[in-house]
């Protein structure tokens, strides 16, 4: 991986990109994670990464809307200008397991919001572009609300003793 | 002057030729059939070698006349040995009698003791002499214009046939040779009168050998890629399909190992063209998981083997029909698929090809079971005809929305669609599978998909080409393969006799088919199973699905010899 | 005069097929059927024109996952059901996925003369050295002390197999190694793979959170290479040859003659019944 820092973000439509990039890519890989509980018999955090995916959609279209009247650029997949492997808004694949709970899922996603607000704040730092400092600002502050807002369902949930439970039954071999 | 040989006008004629250390005795033998071919007769011819790669004794045995020639026979009329280092060695394969006749160059020194045991006469010409009267001269040319004058063949024929055979190697080669035969000639008996039927008068007839006509059948059914690994003895499929599939457009891949060989075909098939490999026993073997999953996956494939002596790596260079078994026995589960073999060298063609249609219309895995004396014998035959159903694959060219490559329909059979088709889109499965394709392990998929690659085999109309059926009469003869030449001969003799034979030979063996063998069978008071085996694998196969009766016999012997008419007439109006 | 219908881009997510991987969550192929769709979707590929073809084991279970042609076949055979396939249908992208397990210990030898025919297919090899699908044996590329294997109590105890010097070895005229922990790096490998006309070996670490799940550590030894890709076999030995097996990118590439069959018709099969006729 790519310990150098990027390019900064110049221009609008260039951010605007990115954003919308953020939000489909965690908009997918929420719903390949809802799936891939729901296969796994975990509906409650099923049902909750659907949450997510859901918001991740909400907030997708409500940067295609920002984004009306630009010409959004075409930027390849590993051009994207953030400095950790992928989109700073899309979970680690590593991190979930089937036995997750609520909170842990919870955790994951604010951990998510984080990063986004993150990187919305660096752009703001870095960019010489003014519009897009000042669009990156509001981005980051909403990042802060969503992480905010996560929180809040965090702390509502109970905190168990293990960090797992295991599963008692060996591993099945399909083929 | 020995005498004349005494022959009714159209009774085939046996020849053997044996010599050593390259005195070209197969050449010899290669002529002799090709000019068989000038002069508008039919013929067969095979060989036998020692264990040597180059310079050990050898041996062509040629059988031939004005009609059809369909086994070597019980013996031969005559024997011309260009020498005589080891040639007893092929005594078991060249049976010879009183009546037979030896011929041998006045200085080759002693006949060996075995092939003189059954009391043949012993004929000395000066050969070697002759030859060497011509500028490199060559012993067995001059053998041939003897050989050919005692036969009856036209000195035209045998000069056509040099051509043919040599034409190749240039004129400082031909030349030589064509003096030696006339030389030759010129040392012969007087002719024997077999007359040779000359052209126009020639019905049309092909030369080629079974592991030739094996290809042709191939082609002719639309295969245009083979995958293969060379083996004794089908390597001479792959060695003849290789240009020619590129003159068609197609192509040959020679393979790491029977493996890959049997995966290729597949990967072929599945991208929409028929394609076909070759092997022998021990491959066979190496592609039993890959002919199921082509079974599984409903990919269209064929899988030639050419039978050899087994079990393991057994006796490569000789024929057997052992491997019936693990052609029909040899996948693991249950999966149903096509097991058929070939009655003749000319049949290779029209088995193969059949084969290859029903492999492709009923998307399974065809083996054709074709052998040794079959795939390396050469054959002066009426041309094979064409199956008369022209099967093809089932093609979904238009898939609608949710299409499903496996969807239960009547006859079993749902089309295919192949990469490149919009819409069509669907992952193959070794593993049991839904209609969609999507794997399964429940009851009811399984059942059904089972289900579905039984009746698609079970239940679809095969025709008459499943088997030869000649002759009526209570006594009947079952058999398979290449052995259906001799059974026919005997057979014929026994009509000739007075006795009455049935006889069926089985081309298509599995799935079987009961109903109408049992028809086949209907008035048969006595059975014969005959077959080139040691354990009787027809027999038990038939037995398996009570065939028949608790009374039938067998006559199963395993390889490296053939089974000849005369013993098997010996079984067939043997004990009760 | 006629215009063709631009054919709409297909979206990454639409190479999906509706099949929800039975792989578990958490598990790094994840990654690779993401990066794949990317892949497929930067190039423009039309779905029915890809076919994915995969042998045995978790890895293998990715044909269905896309919504390509695809064939799922035997254990350790996939590059030779590719083989075939991509000879009669060149004008295909042909991928073959597979493990560590089914790639170089039953599929050794096919991967052998794959490297060495060099037909122009991707090879994607997705390691997380271990067998996972059949309880967690250790696998050709399993260090030789991992002792958590019931079959290999003490550890295999054998050198790991490796594969870019085998590829190398063998023939292979594009190498390289990726992650799944790095996607936006994994699809630009992919991509690279496939346009490489030749046979594209990749070798894709991608951890198994059941078996193996110290791999979780991975992430923080891989580290990329800064130069380009070797350009001929003796760079490429030499690289290979200082290797860690963590170090991701291009290793080798080098433009070597590919293999496939390419013969125009010049005869009918009347022409060739000729030749045996008397």
């Amino acid at each position: 991986m790519s310990a150098s820092t990027p390019q900064p973000i110049t221009n609008v439509p260039e951010l605007l990109a990115h954003a919308l990039e953020l939000e489909s890519e965690s908009r997918e890989r929420y719903r390949d994670l809802a799936k891939g509980m729901s296969l796994h018999n975990n509906p409650d955090v099923a049902a909750l990464f659907e949450q997510m995916a859901a918001y991740s959609e909400l907030h997708a279209r409500s940067v295609q809307v920002r984004a009306q009247g630009y010409a959004l650029p075409e930027i390849a997949p590993w051009d994207f200008k953030w400095s950790c492997p992928e989109g700073r808004e899309t979970p680690c694949l590593d991190d979930v397991h089937y036995l997750m709970n609520r909170r842990q899922a919870l955790e994951l996603a604010r951990h998510n919001e984080i990063r986004a607000r993150e990187f919305y704040a660096q752009v703001a730092r870095e960019s010489p572009d003014s519009q897009v400092s000042a669009l990156a600002r509001e981005m980051a502050e909403e990042e802060r609300e969503h992480v905010n807002l996560l929180a809040q369902w965090i702390s509502r949930e109970p905190v168990s003793a293990e960090s797992l439970l295991e599963d008692l039954d060996p591993p099945h071999l399909p083929e | 002057m020995s005498e004349e040989l005494v022959t009714t006008s159209g009774t085939p004629m046996a020849v053997a030729i044996t010599g050593s250390g390259g005195s070209g005795a197969v050449t010899a033998g290669m002529i002799l059939l090709e000019a068989v071919g000038e002069a508008g007769w039919f013929g067969l011819m095979t060989r036998s070698a020692g264990p040597q790669i180059r310079g050990g004794e050898s041996a062509a045995m040629l059988r031939f006349g004005p009609e059809p020639v369909e086994c070597l026979g019980d013996r031969f009329d005559l024997l011309v040995g260009l020498d005589w280092r080891n040639a007893g060695r092929f005594a078991d394969e060249i049976p010879l009698d009183a009546a037979s006749l030896v011929l041998t160059d006045s200085g080759a020194g002693p006949v060996p003791e075995a092939l003189l045991r059954c009391g043949p006469q012993v004929y000395e010409l000066p050969l070697r002499a002759a030859a060497e009267a011509v500028p490199q001269g060559r012993l067995n040319m001059v053998a041939i214009g003897t050989l050919g004058t005692r036969v009856g063949l036209p000195l035209a024929a045998l000069e056509g046939g040099l051509r043919r055979t040599l034409g190749g190697k240039g004129a400082k080669v031909v030349e030589p040779a064509l003096a030696c035969l006339r030389q030759g000639f010129d040392l012969g008996w007087a002719p024997f009168a077999m007359a040779a039927v000359s052209a126009p008068g020639a019905p049309e007839r092909w030369v080629l050998s079974g592991n030739d006509a094996a290809g042709l059948g191939a082609l002719r059914g639309g295969v245009r890629f083979v995958a293969a690994y060379p083996i004794t003895p089908a390597t001479e499929i792959l060695e003849w399909l290789a240009p020619r599939l590129e003159q068609l457009g197609g192509s040959l891949l020679q393979a790491e190992d029977e493996v890959a060989s049997v995966n290729m075909i597949i990967g072929a098939a599945f991208g929409g063209v028929p394609a076909l490999t070759a092997t022998s026993g021990p491959g066979l073997s190496l592609m039993m998981e890959g002919i199921g999953l082509a079974v599984a996956s409903e990919t269209p494939i064929v899988v030639v083997d050419v039978m050899r002596g087994g079990p393991s790596t057994g006796i490569p260079t000789k024929p057997e029909q052992s491997d019936l078994n693990i052609a029909v026995y040899g996948l693991h589960g249950d999966a149903p698929h096509l097991v058929l073999a070939p009655l003749s060298v000319g049949d290779c063609a029209f088995t193969t090809q059949w084969a290859v249609g029903l492999a492709e219309h009923l998307q399974t895995a065809a083996i054709v079971l074709s052998d040794q004396s079959l795939g390396q014998s050469r054959a002066v035959t009426a041309p094979a005809p064409e199956p008369t159903a022209h099967l093809t694959r089932l093609r979904q060219t238009s898939p609608g929305e949710r299409y499903q490559r496996y969807a239960l329909t009547e006859y079993g059979v749902s089309p295919m669609t192949e990469p490149g088709i919009p819409g069509g889109m669907y992952t193959a499965e070794g593993l049991e599978h839904t209609e969609r394709g999507t794997p399964s392990s429940a009851a009811a998929d399984h059942r059904v998909q089972l289900e579905k690659r039984r009746i698609k085999l079970d239940d679809f109309d095969y025709g008459d080409a499943w088997a030869e059926i000649r002759g009526e009469g209570e006594t009947c003869v079952l058999t398979w393969g290449s052995t259906a030449g001799a059974v026919f001969e005997a057979a014929e003799r026994a009509r000739a006799a007075g006795t009455p034979l049935r006889v069926i030979a089985l081309r298509l063996l599995a799935p079987l088919r009961r109903r109408a063998l049992m028809r086949a069978l209907e008035g048969a008071r006595r059975l014969l199973v005959v077959e080139q085996n040691q354990s009787g694998q027809l027999f038990h196969l038939l037995n398996a699905h009570r065939v028949l009766p608790p009374t039938a016999r067998r006559f199963a012997r395993p390889g490296p010899l053939p089974l000849r008419p005369g013993e098997i007439l010996e079984h067939i109006l043997g004990t009760d | 005069m006629e215009t063709a219908t631009p054919t709409p881009a297909v979206k990454a997510k639409d190479y999906k097929s509706d099949i929800t991987p039975v792989w578990c969550p958490g598990c790094g192929h994840f990654a690779v059927l993401s990066a794949l769709t990317k892949a497929l979707a930067y190039l423009g590929l039309p779905k029915e024109q890809v076919a994915v073809v995969s042998g045995i084991g978790c890895s293998s279970r990715l044909p269905a996952y896309l919504d390509s042609y695809g064939f799922h076949g035997l254990h350790g055979r996939a590059l030779a059901v590719a083989t075939g396939l991509k000879a009669v249908r060149p004008e295909l992208t042909v991928l073959v996925a597979g493990g560590d397990g089914d790639g170089f210990s039953i599929g050794g030898n096919h991967f052998l003369h794959a490297c060495r025919r060099n037909m122009d297919l991707t090879y994607i090899v997705m390691d997380n050295e271990v067998y996972g699908m059949t309880k967690g044996q250790a696998s050709p590329t399993t260090a030789p002390d991992w002792s958590s294997s019931k079959l290999t109590p003490h550890g295999p105890g054998v050198r790991r197999f490796r594969p870019a010097a085998i590829a190398l070895a063998a023939g292979a005229s594009f190498i390289a190694r990726g992650f799944s922990g790095d996607p936006s790096g994994l699809t630009r490998l992919i991509v690279q793979a496939i346009e490489h006309r030749g046979f594209s070996f990749l070798q894709v670490l991608s951890p198994c959170q059941t078996f193996r799940p110290e791999q979780k550590d991975w992430k923080r030894q891989v580290h990329s290479i800064d130069a380009g890709p070797a350009t001929n076999d003796v760079e490429a030995a030499a690289r290979i040859h200082a290797d860690d097996g963590m170090a991701l990118g291009l290793i080798y590439v080098e433009a070597l003659p590919v293999w496939q069959p390419t013969a125009q018709p010049s005869a009918s099969l009347a022409e060739i019944e000729q030749e045996l006729r008397r």
